[in-house]
């Protein structure tokens, strides 16, 4: 029996897939299905963290995020800006933040902000305002990079055309150059506002009143108080992805509605 | 934007305005593109300026909107003295509509939007006013029922004829051609070269960089060859292509007319 090219392909498919479903079968009658309801998904016992895991955890969790995205972006946007820009000690002083701050652990900031601070300066912040300047800090490194790819993306006849309709070269960057560029790097840009997003838990470093807890501390503290195994983990983990999921969806949305290049 | 300025702006729409070239030199690194260029062009007049690639004519044209810089040499349009490290640059390339060979439009905004956003962002004019306006020279390169269209959406031809429809709006006294129809297919050059023949017509100042040899007799006042960054030959259009001198000019000429009867040992 001779087989073709195409017949081999398909047989070598099937065979995959076959042995994929019997592992799978296997392995899901071999597991302690009791054991894993208990650890993982006993949700009848962590039925009192609603709604506060939503109105304060998620809450919370999307409100360090914002800010911090919102002051990455203006952060990262001068340090682009910086970067390209002719005279050489900006170039100097965007080049040495961007690499401390992709350098150190984001957990260093946090812990910075949160105990440095008020050691240094003697003022209290709040855990908005750590968290917050904590992930825009972090996030302006991160975003200056994609910026600067994002400007540099941009054809040069873009700004020219801009230049020679007689725009100042300020004009050209803001009305030109930047919405093209912002358009370039709508997917990287999503990418850090999930990372963001996950990266808020670390506000934990520096300790949480009742009403500033996000996610990972509702979790965290919901393994003590509801004696069911790591489910609370596990509910903050599907509440993470209620955030992150619907931003794909909107990103690619956006990315769809921008006009391709040729 | 300051009063002067203003001011200025309209003046501008009295009429052409011309351009005189002095002893321009250009230089990349070690690589003299234009080496000592003198030329004039008179307000209301065509100029084509031909050559092989590589002769300086874009680099040239990019000179006198400085988006170039030479390095020696002067250039005059109309009141601008354009070398002139002082001058105000964007006011003067307000009065320069300048088409490139790859349009550059701009893909973020609609057509409407190419044509209104320097007459509203840098001139602040009324949305209202340079709206209409963006509709009149949008209408004189027939495509006032694609204004709502993004530039994508558009054929080569028609986003060159938005290119030039943009470049009017901000009322130019000059305009600069950079080889305009070297990225269109064939069969929408014609629509291009009409507008910028009844352009001409209509008294525009026009320097235009081009191989279409056929629109450059019949449409241009005068016609510059170049070749190597050196005006070699200049005149009547009639006289430059139907009856060139030069040997260099007339070389050029059989090659571009008859491109199939080429002498490939040389």
């Amino acid at each position: 029996m001779a087989l073709t090219t195409r017949d081999r392909a398909r047989l070598s498919l099937g065979i995959q897939a076959g042995l994929f479903v019997a592992v799978l079968i296997a392995l899901l009658f071999i597991m302690d299905w009791s054991a894993i309801h208990r650890s993982f998904f006993d949700i009848e016992r962590i039925g009192p963290m609603f709604p506060d895991i939503i109105t304060v955890g998620l809450v919370n969790t999307l409100q360090y995020t914002a800010v911090g995205f919102v002051l990455g972006l203006l952060g990262g946007t001068v340090l682009a800006l910086m970067k390209l820009s002719s005279f050489p000690v900006y170039r100097w002083l965007a080049t040495a933040y961007i690499e401390f701050f992709r350098g150190i652990p984001a957990i260093l900031v946090f812990l910075a902000l949160g105990f440095g601070v008020s050691i240094a300066f003697g003022w209290n912040l709040t855990s908005l305002q750590i968290a917050g300047s904590a992930l825009g800090l972090v996030a302006s490194a991160y975003i200056a990079e994609t910026l600067r790819a994002g400007l540099q993306a941009v054809p040069k006849g873009q700004v020219e055309a801009a230049r020679a309709l007689g725009m100042p070269a300020w004009r050209a960057m803001v009305s030109i150059q930047i919405p093209q560029a912002f358009r370039i790097v709508l997917p990287p840009l999503t990418n850090e506002a999930i990372l963001l997003t996950k990266d808020s838990s670390l506000i934990f470093v520096v300790g949480l009143t009742a009403g500033a807890a996000e996610l990972t501390k509702f979790g965290r503290d919901g393994i003590n108080i509801y004696q069911a195994g790591l489910t609370p983990l596990v509910a903050a983990g599907a509440c993470y992805l209620i955030i992150t999921v619907p931003l794909s969806i909107l990103a690619r949305r956006m990315e769809h509605r921008s006009p391709r290049k040729k | 934007m300051t009063e002067p300025e203003l001011a200025e702006h309209s003046s501008a729409e009295d009429g052409p305005a011309g351009v005189t070239i002095t002893g321009l030199h250009k230089a990349y690194g070690d690589n003299e593109v234009l080496k000592g260029i003198d030329m004039s062009v008179r307000p209301g007049e065509v100029v084509c300026l031909i050559g092989a690639s590589g002769s300086g004519k874009s680099t040239l044209l990019r000179c006198v909107n400085r988006l170039e810089d030479p390095n020696a040499g002067t250039i005059t349009v109309g009141s601008f003295e354009a070398t002139d490290p002082d001058v105000d640059l964007d006011a003067m390339r307000r009065h320069i509509g300048m088409v490139f060979q790859q349009f550059n439009l701009f893909p973020h905004l609609s057509v409407l939007e190419n044509c209104t956003i320097t007459p509203r962002r840098v001139l602040k004019q009324p949305k209202e006013d340079a709206e209409a306006e963006a509709m009149t020279q949008l209408r004189r390169v027939g495509l006032e029922e694609l204004a709502q269209r993004r530039p994508d959406q558009l054929s080569g031809g028609q986003q060159q004829r938005v290119a030039i429809a943009r470049a009017l709006t901000m009322r130019p006294a000059l305009m600069l051609f950079d080889e305009p129809t070297s990225a269109l297919d064939p069969e929408t050059v014609g629509d291009v070269l009409a507008i910028m023949r009844q352009l001409a017509e209509a008294g525009m100042t026009m320097i235009v960089v081009t191989h279409e040899m056929a629109f450059a007799r019949e449409v241009a006042d005068r016609v510059v060859f170049m070749d190597q960054g050196r005006v070699v030959e200049e005149g009547p259009a009639a006289e430059v292509i139907g009856d060139p001198q030069q040997p260099r000019t007339q070389d050029f000429l059989r090659r571009v007319l008859n491109p199939t009867d080429v002498d490939i040992r040389d």
